[in-house]
């Protein structure tokens, strides 16, 4: 029989004896910050599916791996049949038309992520224990925010950042297409920030209301498709009204987001001032129903 | 110390663990807590009371989690309710009701909530494999807590009050749903920390024994009220009333037996009761003088209410 694993010499050197006695400790505290980053990146992890089994992981990865589709699939054929056909990437993907084109992959990954931030504390009990330690309903709030909001930027703004990083490198002058286009950059930022905010928040405020995953997609898809839906048939009893589109919650931000590119701000039916109006409106009704389902001495 | 109704209105010291003066509590017309005053130094003190007494609602106003509505509250020094932040940093809370992520394994769960407590990650790591093997999850750890027992949920309970090392821990019904072996595990744990580990302990149980058995010190409550407070020992003290013997055979010759020891006997509570001297010498003495007027003793113990017959009485 032969021996295998690493060599004695290697093994001693990597052994650690370790005493596991309780002891007081006596080393760095960090600040409450750090408590709210904690929570942070712990509940964007859950809502990825992180730590737990591959059906919890395999709906939200597919959903991102979506959203990067339109990105690597133009810059895939320009890759691959770029010098035949001369394909312009900016005429072929703009980036103004990005996020309609995955709105829907958009309005489901939130629709299934944000309720892991908050559903079940409230079904296991957990926020009491949390609020043992020195976190505030205020701080755990944010910390569940920021949770939400950072694995929607995964759809919202990085498959642009990947189409901008591929133009980039197909570009024969890559730092003259910078110099000239530099102001994408903020636009493509400023838009996936527009829409994280408008679907985390709203899919934290349906989830604030219930312990239940499940009435908390269903009562967000509900909440958004609902009024877009109302507002196609309202379209077509009166006949073009176009301020009926900012009842269309599920497609508002991508709307007001598509005035932040010059290009498309001209197809776009109602006013940026319009649709920042509404977009602020629904903001702040789930920033309202969150702050009111946490406040001190609140049931959230 | 005898048990006692009357308890002394201290002010709050910051050189007491505990000290409240006139607490009250009120959730709409239930008063939950009436006055509650109390002075605690002991390492371990029991909160004692039956359902509805008040003492989870004490125990949330210790830790800052409720505003009382009057009164003053002082934990370690530290003004519960103006400092919450820093005295929840350098207490545990381990809570009666189920409160844990079922989808986490322990292990994260205790790493998780060492971070909220200020820990760095990697000291939270170690710290959490410290406090697992403890409790007696080392092996566990790595398992989801949704299939735990009840026993081994409690236990996860106690390891996340205990990770970042709290100078007090909080323990609210720290044996609820267990079973017998569980209970004996959980009361083991909880004697461990304030004897073993130098952790002060609260805990509160509406179960005598669970008190008398892991305490140094006990608060009885009732209907929102301190009934009596004090060391168990001190109520334990049987010399003040000396000893109820039960027995056959002839009591007057024992009784005479204990008289030419210099102990003083009488007859009473149906039996005789012998008094006159401290306990291990009264002790000695019923022992020679039984086994010189020959009687069989049926019975031996403190003369009045025992500390148990003292608390069931509290404890309405």
């Amino acid at each position: 029989m032969s021996a295998s694993g690493p060599a004695p010499g290697a093994r001693a050197a990597d052994a650690e004896i370790r005493d596991v006695r309780y002891d007081t400790y006596a080393g760095e505290r960090r600040g409450r910050r750090a408590a709210v980053g904690s929570l942070a990146l712990r509940g964007a992890l859950r809502s990825l599916g992180a730590r737990r089994g591959w059906k919890a992981k395999a709906v939200p990865i597919a959903l991102v791996l979506l959203a990067m589709g339109p990105a690597v699939i133009v810059l895939g054929v320009r890759a691959l049949f770029g010098d035949q056909t001369g394909i312009d990437l900016t005429e072929a993907l703009p980036f103004s038309g990005y996020q309609a084109i995955i709105g829907v992959i958009i309005l489901l990954f939130a629709g299934i992520t944000t309720p892991e931030l908050l559903c079940p504390d409230r079904r296991d009990g957990t926020l009491e224990l949390y609020l043992s330690t020195a976190v505030s309903r205020a701080e755990y709030l944010a910390g569940r925010v920021i949770g939400a909001l950072a694995p929607l930027l995964l759809v919202t703004m990085v498959p642009m950042l990947v189409l901008y990083a591929g133009i980039l490198v197909f570009e024969d002058d890559p730092i003259g297409y910078l110099r000239e286009n530099w102001a994408d950059l903020p636009r493509i930022v400023g838009a996936g920030l527009v829409l994280a905010v408008y679907y985390g928040l709203v899919g934290l405020a349906v989830s604030s209301l219930t312990g239940r995953r499940a009435f908390a997609i269903g009562g967000y898809l509900l909440l958004l498709v609902a009024p877009t839906v109302l507002s196609g048939l309202l379209q077509e009893a009166v006949g073009g009204a176009e301020e009926l589109d900012l009842i269309a919650f599920s497609i508002l931000p991508i709307g007001f987001a598509g005035h932040f590119f010059p290009d498309a701000a001209g197809d776009i039916p109602n006013t940026a001032a319009q649709y920042a109006a509404a977009y602020l409106v629904v903001v702040a009704a789930a920033a309202a129903v969150l702050l009111h389902r946490f406040r001190p001495g609140g049931d959230g | 110390m005898e048990p006692s109704t009357h308890i002394a209105p201290p002010a709050p010291s910051a050189a007491r663990l505990i000290a409240t003066d006139g607490v009250v509590k009120r959730f709409g017309a239930v008063t939950a807590l009436d006055g509650v005053t109390l002075a605690l130094d002991a390492a371990a003190t029991g909160l004692l009371g039956v359902n509805g007494a008040g003492k989870s609602t004490l125990m949330r106003i210790l830790l800052g989690l409720v505003r009382p509505d009057a009164g003053r509250v002082e934990v370690l020094g530290v003004d519960a309710a103006r400092h919450r932040g820093e005295l929840r940093r350098r207490l545990g809370y381990m809570p009666e009701r189920d409160c844990l992520p079922l989808e986490m394994t322990a292990r994260d769960l205790v790493v998780h909530m060492a971070e909220l407590r200020g820990l760095p990650r990697r000291a939270a790591v170690l710290r959490a494999s410290e406090v697992l093997f403890q409790v007696g999850l080392e092996e566990e750890r790595s398992r989801l807590i949704r299939t735990f027992s009840t026993g081994m949920r409690q236990r996860t309970k106690l390891a996340q009050a205990l990770v970042h090392s709290p100078e007090l821990v909080v323990l609210d019904e720290p044996t609820n749903g267990l079973d017998p072996s569980g209970r004996e595990e959980m009361l083991s744990l909880v004697r461990r920390l304030s004897s073993e580990l130098g952790i002060a302990v609260m805990l509160s149980s509406h179960v005598l024994e669970d008190v008398t058995r892991t305490c140094d010190a006990v608060v009885v409550l009732r209907e929102g009220r301190v009934v009596t407070s004090g060391r168990l020992d001190a109520m334990e003290g049987v010399a003040d009333r000396g000893l109820l013997v039960r027995a056959t055979g002839d009591l007057d010759r024992f009784a005479a037996a204990l008289g030419a020891r210099g102990l003083a006997a009488s007859r009473g509570d149906g039996g005789v009761v012998v008094a006159g001297a401290p306990e291990d010498a009264l002790l000695d003495g019923v022992r020679d003088a039984a086994a010189e007027s020959g009687i069989a003793l049926r019975e031996l113990r403190p003369a009045g209410p025992t500390l148990e017959d003292a608390l069931v009485e509290a404890l309405g």
